[in-house]
Parts: structure tokens; sequence; C-alpha cells
């Protein structure tokens, strides 16, 4: 009779077995293990090559970085100006050599304020903390900036209300791709990146939109705000005094 | 499913010694039902370990950029509905539903379909997009609002693939489009919802309709008892197998619900192959037959997915497009008689073509070079399982439009120079950046494009010949108060010693001495004598140190010959280089990827814009302007009987020795590109950097029809006049002076006013007229 006993268990486990495993709801989804980098910014793993850069663009001044380099003796000396024999003449062809300003109008008569842009209170008190430097505390307009870069400009705004400083990036730099010249763009970067800690980063933005923000004086005075930030976090007090010197001048 | 064998046979024994003979029977069937039910634990264990776990490993997906949609935009009617094509947008008289367009004049409506990106949702909307020239020039809603920005779903181009290269798109049950249940259910197993896994009935009818007509018509197994085929076993056929299979159906169907096991057929299904890769799934199904996905599909695609599944390769409506369609009609046919749909619908959709697009758009073959550089980029940053079993989302900067353009270039440019000798053994390379952004846009390793092999573009490290001259000169003029664009230099044959005691004697492209000339002359002409002369008076050192800085660390030894190019790069790094100087003296890592996403399309990687700058923008911007001149007046002036003057170009023509490489890289505002040209096996080509390479750059800009070059004047540039002959400061009232950009302090003194008339300026032109490539 034991012998019973065997099969009927086995047959019993096996029904058991069968009956007992739940009828979840399976997802077709993988419920795999999420990938194993975690996220971060890569901007600071470039450092040391941009630390490298700099030190290798020793001929830019200091102070400024972006502009001025005059040279000393002022060329006459060094310039040969004798006409040579069998020179051939400077081509008359048609380089463009206009010089560019980009707001012919640089006395803007529309504020415009970021921080008005947007409703939640949050965006006011950005987290970088930059002092506004002048009461009206707006850039001058600009009448490049229209309805797709003021959109995503906005939208960045909300998002970096929100604590999300990755989502403003990355909208910044949608209207980067939009909008590559307009300097809000990158001054607006420039300002995410101080926020995420990449203050390297920041300056080189905030410098790059300067190239871009001949005649218009209250942008600069912006940029070179932001740039004298990022020096302080940096550790470089003397370029930030320099850089906020400028932004006085600019003003 | 407990039952035995052994039991019956005992039964017919002899009935004198039937009670042992019981026994022994009993005692062997309780043995084997043991076994049996051993057996079934253990299929019962895998059963529930592949249907419960981690079913499917999903391949990363990557994805082109996304088209963005603004007012004032520039961009083409024609290229639009290209990518609209390429996205699988059903033209339509009245554009209904996500995925459909209807193009009227200058308006294209669509509706969108919505995508998950990086930073939030796309939602899918009505679009109308009204064009104006190659301009968009305006944006409309669905309730005729306007629209600021949309952006397109992004084109899926490929897949990082396992060595199993199994792909499938995962779907939902809930999010498949209507009768394809119905269809398939009526198709394969009629009884599905209400057999218990093996359906008897089912194989009944298959014998009386495979022997009434003759034919095999039918199969008699279930679509869990297929799924179960597909998930566990081999194809192997068997009778031991066909158990094991029918067991496990049961098991399955014990276990789980109808829909579940719907679902994960819908998702298993082999539907074709698309060369090494196989097609899994209808969801995928959808994307490579139909370029659609699969909630889009009306009642004829489906019927015809559907009936691909009985033999994916006999039925393949690519290659047997009667065959499949027989098949497909036969679908819809058994859908009317079954009462699915209504006979009118079947009728309406028998007469709808097949509908599949050519090719697999999302073949993993069509761009291949550029998929190499995403591959080579994320596997820096993530391990190869995750690559191909996580279903990540990956955004790049490829634009579908101007790496089909760059084909194009090339292609065609290679068909009008066919006649050169040796030109078919010619190979070639292209790179297209966005130099404002440092973002790669297309990317061709291979003269014919849709070859996966050796990437040329990345891989190809050439001589760059006159390439290197922009650094020369970049080095030079960030010394102004040594050198402006109009110094002299010295074009005169010199020989030196170089440190490994040879002595190097360049020579010019035409053999010829050219006298003393402006120092932009050098560079626009690109002169060797007095190119090697002003780097060696920089210092070759300092050469090399200037194209670390534009973005390319090389490991060039310090010869004088290095300043004509002897060293070698790849196009990629060309690209790189000259990047810096399109971009103001801000160097910029060169871009792919922008964004990684999780398969549920949670936010994972960015990969941000940066920028270093490394030159004062007053060197770049006299760099530029000399470049320009390469255009005008110099090796490059040839691109201007095809483009229009109005188009500010700049760029540089590169030929190493014997013409064994043809390079050009040029840039405009918004677009850089870099052509190499050359064999595999380093021989001579009938090229020079103008007469080859040029030409594809020349076609492709032609094509892509870029922003004129206007880099703002920086703060520390003067313009100057000064007269032509002399290079003495002139005034603008002087007859022929001519106006050059002078680092301030640099430029020569000015000169009086001249008064009086202007005369015309003729005699300044005929020397250009001397010039030959």
């Amino acid at each position: 009779m034991n012998k019973w006993w065997l099969p009927a268990l086995t047959a019993l486990a096996m029904l058991h077995g069968c009956a007992s495993v739940p009828r979840g709801n399976i997802p077709v989804v993988d419920s795999s293990t999420r990938v194993s980098n975690s996220e971060r910014v890569t901007a600071n793993q470039r450092t040391p090559v941009a630390a490298n850069g700099t030190s290798q663009a020793q001929s830019l001044p200091e102070d400024s970085g972006v502009t001025v380099m005059i040279p000393q003796g002022a060329g006459a000396s060094s310039i040969q100006t004798f006409p040579a024999g069998n020179a051939a003449p400077i081509s008359s062809a048609p380089i463009d050599t206009t010089p560019i300003t980009t707001n012919p109008n640089p006395i803007a008569d529309e504020p415009f304020d970021i921080a008005s842009m947007n409703s939640t209170p949050a965006a006011t008190s950005a987290p970088t903390g930059i002092p506004r430097s002048a009461p009206a505390g707006g850039l001058s307009a600009d009448e490049q900036l229209d309805g797709p870069v003021l959109a995503l400009l906005t939208t960045a705004q909300q998002q970096q209300g929100g604590g999300d400083l990755n989502g403003a990036s990355s909208s910044l730099e949608r209207a980067q791709r939009i909008a590559p010249r307009e300097p809000q763009v990158l001054f607006r970067l420039a300002q995410v990146r101080l926020a995420q800690g990449d203050s390297a980063q920041a300056e080189q933005l905030a410098r790059r939109a300067l190239t871009y923000a001949n005649g218009r004086p209250s942008l600069q005075a912006e940029l070179w705000n932001t740039i004298a930030q990022a020096r302080e976090k940096q550790g470089d007090s003397a370029g930030a005094a320099l850089a906020r010197q400028k932004a006085r001048v600019n003003l | 499913m407990t039952r035995s064998r052994n039991s019956r046979t005992a039964q017919k024994r002899s009935p004198g010694r039937s009670r042992v003979w019981l026994g022994w029977a009993l005692k062997l069937s309780l043995v084997g039902l043991v076994l049996l039910a051993g057996f079934a634990i253990y299929l019962d264990a895998i059963v529930q370990e592949k249907f419960s776990g981690k079913r499917w490993t999903i391949p990363a997906k990557v994805y082109a950029r996304p088209l963005e949609l603004f007012v004032g935009q520039k961009l083409s009617k024609d290229d639009f509905l290209t990518e609209l094509d390429a996205l699988g947008y059903r033209r339509e008289t009245a554009a209904n539903g996500p995925g459909a367009a209807s193009v009227n004049g200058n308006n294209v409506d669509l509706n969108t379909r919505g995508f998950q990106f990086y930073e939030g949702l796309e939602p899918a909307q009505f679009v109308r997009v009204r064009f104006s020239g190659d301009y968009v020039a305006g944006m409309t809603g669905a309730n005729g609002g306007k629209l600021d920005v949309v952006r397109l779903e992004p084109l899926m181009i490929g897949g990082i693939y396992p060595k199993n290269l199994e792909d499938r798109i995962l779907i939902k049950i809930d999010q498949v489009p209507p009768y394809l249940l119905e269809t398939l259910v009526a198709t394969e197993d009629r009884d599905f919802y209400s057999h218990f896994g093996v359906s008897p009935k089912g194989i009944a009818r298959a014998i009386w309709v495979n022997t009434s007509s003759g034919a095999m018509r039918q199969g008699g197994s279930t679509l869990t008892q297929q799924l179960v085929k597909n998930f566990y076993l081999t194809s192997e056929r068997s009778l031991t197998r066909k158990l094991t299979e029918a067991m496990m159906a049961v098991l399955l169907e014990m276990h789980y619900d109808k829909r579940e096991i719907l679902e994960a057929y819908l998702n298993e299904v082999f539907v074709g192959q698309d060369g090494q890769r196989a097609v899994h799934g209808f969801g995928l199904a959808s994307q490579f037959f139909f370029s659609q996905p699969l909630q889009e599909l009306k009642l004829h695609q489906i019927a015809l997915l559907v009936g691909m599944v009985k033999g994916p390769s006999y039925y393949n409506p690519r290659r047997s497009p009667e065959r499949a369609l027989v098949r497909r009609n036969l679908v819809l046919d058994l859908l009317a008689e079954q009462g699915v749909a209504s006979q009118e619908v079947v009728d309406a959709a028998k007469k709808m073509p097949l509908g599949v697009t050519k090719r697999g758009s999302l073949a993993d073959s069509s761009f291949p070079a550029f998929l190499d550089l995403v591959k080579r980029q994320l596997r820096q940053d993530y391990r190869d399982e995750d690559l191909t079993e996580e279903g990540l989302r990956i955004f790049t900067s490829f634009d579908p439009i101007l790496q089909m353009k760059a084909e194009t270039a090339m292609s065609e440019t290679f068909k009008r120079l066919a006649g050169r000798k040796g030109s078919d053994a010619v190979e070639s390379a292209m790179v297209v950046t966005n130099p404002e952004t440092g973002e790669v846009q297309a990317l061709i390793g291979s003269r014919q494009s849709g070859f996966a092999g050796f990437n040329r573009a990345i891989d190809a490290v050439r001589p760059i010949g006159s390439l290197v001259k922009p650094a020369v000169y970049l080095s030079a003029l960030e010394k102004p108060s040594k050198y402006t664009l109009t110094s002299w230099l010295q074009d005169e044959p010199f020989s030196v010693k170089g440190a490994d005691g040879q002595v190097w004697r360049p020579q010019n492209y035409d053999r010829r001495a050219h006298g003393t000339i402006y120092l932009y002359q050098g560079l626009a002409n690109s002169y060797n004598l007095s190119t090697a002369k002003l780097g060696l008076e920089v210092g070759v050192p300092n050469v090399l140190k200037t194209i670390g800085r534009l973005g390319v660390n090389v490991d060039w030894p310090a010869f004088p010959s290095m300043l004509l190019g002897a060293g070698g790069m790849s196009p990629m790094q060309v690209a790189t280089m000259y990047q810096t100087i399109a971009n103001g003296g801000f160097n910029t890592p060169m871009r792919g990827i922008r964004s990684v996403l999780t398969a549920e399309g949670e936010p994972l990687k960015r990969y941000p814009f940066q920028i270093q700058q490394s030159f004062d923008p007053g060197a770049i911007y006299l760099v530029q302007n000399a470049m320009q001149r390469v255009m005008r007046e110099g090796t490059g002036r040839s691109v201007y009987s095809v483009l229009p003057s109005s188009l500010t170009l700049a760029g540089k023509t590169g030929t190493s020795n014997d013409s064994r490489d043809s390079w050009f890289s040029g840039f405009s505002q918004d677009l850089l590109a870099v052509v190499w040209l050359g064999r595999d096996d380093n021989g001579k080509t009938p090229f020079t950097g103008a007469t080859g390479a040029l030409q594809v750059w020349t076609s492709f800009m032609r094509k892509a029809d870029p922003l004129p070059l206007d880099m703002p004047q920086p703060d520390n540039i003067v313009q100057a006049w000064i007269d032509p002959y002399s290079g003495q400061g002139s005034d603008s009232s002087c007859p022929g002076a001519v106006q050059m950009p002078y680092i301030r302090g640099s430029e020569p003194a000015a000169g009086a006013a001249c008064g009086g008339e202007q005369q015309p300026a003729d005699s300044v032109m005929d020397w250009v007229k001397g010039w030959m490539n």
C-alpha cells in the first residue's frame, strides 16, 4: 500500500504546483534591470582636456579670454610696406568684408525679461543665483527671438524651475539648433550649466555668446556676470573680478 | 495528460494470469505516471520560467534626428515630403488619423504620430505646413491656431543586434489595430478562445479540409502550440516533440489567460528575414513591410501579415508579390466566410494593392557608416549586453536628407568622372557636420554607400596634403605684430636640412616659383614654397601645437614635411580640425548621439553640447577670410561655376604626393563637409583635390543649399583700405583700393584720400585669370 503514496503525492504536488501559480498579469514590456550607467551629464568628464586646452591657449589674454589681442609695436615696424617687384595685387574679388553687427539697433525699446516669461515663481529664483545686475533686470529684446526660440526658452525655463536641469539643457540645445547664433540661448545654457555645477562649460558658453552679442550691452553685461560667477566657482577670484569690471563697463 | 499507454495494452492479456498482470500493469503504469508527472513538472517549470521572466531581449534602436518644423525654417517642400515618405506617412486626399498626410499646392497637412523624447513627450497632432520657396512660411494646428515649433517622430535608422540577430518591436495587445486579433484567430486557430491548448476539433477540421481539397490548406496546431513551438522548442519534426508541444501548450493555458498568450504570440511570431536579421512579431513586421506603426495598419495590410505567418519566406510580398496577393485574398475571404468582416469590407480590401515599401527602410544596412560611428561611441559608455538586450533608444544627429544628398553627390560625381583612367579603383569617404553644434549629420565610409565594411570616414588615416595649411597660416596670424594677411612672403625655392639629416626641398605643384606674394595668396593658391617657409619661421612644433588646439592630437614628428601635409588624418579628424575654424575658434567635440532613453522612455543619458575656446576670434576671422579667398580666387574657385556667388564659402583643397589622396574640406555658415578620394592600396589616382574631392563637395553643397558663411566681426578686427599693388594703406576713394581685415593695430596706416572719380579696377582681375586648377 505504501507504494500508492508515491504517485499520489507526486500527482498532488504537481497539481498543486500548477494551481498555485498566480495567474498574474504578465507585462509584455521587459522587466529587465536598468542599464548600469547612471544618468549624469558628461560635461565634467572633459575637464582635463578642457584645462589642457586652456593652458595651450595662453596667447589669449587671461582676463577676458574673448577679445583683444593688440600687438605691441602696432605693426608698422614689422610689416614690410615696400611694393614687391613681381607681386600680384590683392584681388578685389567680392570677399565679404563688411562688418557684421548682430543687431543694428542696439537700443532696445521692448525689454525682454526672462524671468517674466514664466509664471512659476521658482523660475525667478533660478538656482544659478545670478545677481540681477540692473534693476531693469531685463535683457534687450531682439528681433530674432521669434516663435520657436521663445517657445523653447520658455519650456526650458519651466523645466529648470521644476528642477529638471537635464531637460532644460536638452530644450536649450534644441533651441540652439534652431537659432545657433542667438546669444540668449547660449546665455541660458550657460546658466543651466552653472546650476549643474559645470562652471567651466558655463564660462565657455558665455564666451561663445559674447561673440554673437555685438551691440547688445545689457546682454553683454549679463554674460560677463555669468563668466564672473563661473570663475568664482572655479576658484579664480581675480578672473572673476576682471569679468565683473567688464560687466560694469558694458552697462 | 497523465494517461499511460501501458495500462491499455496490459488489459489485453490472458484472464488466467490477469490478476498478476494487472498488478504488474498497475505498478508499471504508476511508474509511468510518476515519470510523466515528473516530466510534466519539468516542462511546467520551463514554461513558467520563460513566460514569466524576461521574455525577449530587445536590441537598442537608433533614431535619426527628429525633423523640427518652425516658421522661417529653411526646408524645401520636396525634402519635407521625402522625410514624410521615409517615415511611412500615407498620402491621402485629407489627412485623417496619425501617419496621414495630404498635399495641396504649397500646403502640406499631416497628422503627426507623437513621440517620447528626452526632454518630454511630443504630442500627436494635426499640423498644416505652408511652404514658400524653400522656407516654411506658416504653421497652424487643428483649430487654426499658430504653432511655434513641431517635431516629427524620428526615423529609425537601425539597431544594435545581438548574435542571434532577433529583432522585434514590442506591442501590447490593447494597442493592436482593429481586425488583427480576429484575422489571426480566424486564419490560424478559429477555436482559440474555446480550446485548452490543443484542439481536437481543429485537428479534425484540418484533416477534413486538407483531404477534401487535396492540399495542405490548414494546419492543426493551435496558436498556443505555435507559440510553444517558437518559444521553447526546436523545429525538429517528431512525434515526441509534437507530444511535448501539446503538453506544454496545455500547461501554458493552465497558467495564463488567452489574451496573455495571444500577446506573446503577436510578439514572438516570425514574419520574415532582413538579411542577417530575423524579423519577429507584428510590431516590427509592420515597420519592416509598410514603414508604419502597427496601430495604423488597415485590413488589407493586416491580412497580408497574418497570411505570411504560414510561410514567411514562401509568401514574402517583396520577392513573391503574386503569391502573397493570392494568400492575402484567401485570408480576406476567410474573414467574410466567418463573418469577421462584411463582404463589402472584404471586397474593398481585396482591391487594394499589397502596399509594401520597396525594401526594409529600417534595415541595418541602410546607413552603415553612421551606425558604426554611433556604435563606437556607445561602446565607450555601455556594455554590449546593454545595447543588444535592453531596448535602449538612441537619439542621434543623423540627417537622412543630408545623407541622401551626400550619397547622390558622391555617386553622380563618380559617374561624371568615370572617363578618367583609374577612377574605378578610387574609394571615397565623406563627413558632413554642423559646425555650429558640432553634430555629425551624415557619413559615408565607402563608395558603395550601403556597404558595411571598412569605414574610411573614421579609419582611413591618410596624408592630408595642403589641408594642413590653414593651421600653418593660423599659427602665423596669431602673431599680428609679425604677420597680417598682406605681409609679404617669398615663394622661392629653398632647402633645409632636417633633424634626420635629410635635405628637404619643397616644390610647388606647378613646379614654378611665384616670387613675392601676399601672405593670404600662399594659402589661397596653395603654394608650397611660401607656406613651408612661413611654417619654418613659425616653427614646426608650433604648427603641430596649433593642430592640437584645433582639436586633433596627432603624433606626427616635427619634420618640415609636416608643414605640407605629410602627416595622416582620418576624414573625421579633418572635420574636427576645420570645425574649430568654422566655429570661430571654439572647439567642439564631434557628436553623433544626443541622448539615450530606456525602453520605457525614461531619460538615461545625455551627450551635451560642449565648447572650448582655443583661439582668438580675430585670428580665426583672418584665416576664414583667406580661406574664402581660396574659393573666390584660389584653388577652390571652380565652385562658383556651379554655386551662386552670393554663397560665401571657405575651404581648402588637399592633394598628397602623386595624387594618391584627393581631399577637400570646407564650410558654409551651417554646414561643413570633408571629402576624401583615394585608393585602398594607396596607389595613384587621376584626381587632385580640386578635380576630385572638390567636385563631390560642390555637388553636395549645391544640393544642400546651405547658408552663406557670415562670421560676426570680432571686436579686435578692423577693416582697412589698402592699395592692391603695394599693400600700403589707401582710402576708399582711391581707384582699385580694396578692403582687408586686420587685427587692430596691425593695419597699415591709412593713406590719403584720392578724390576725383573712381577708376574701374579691371587690371586687378587680370592676374586671377592666369590661374589654373
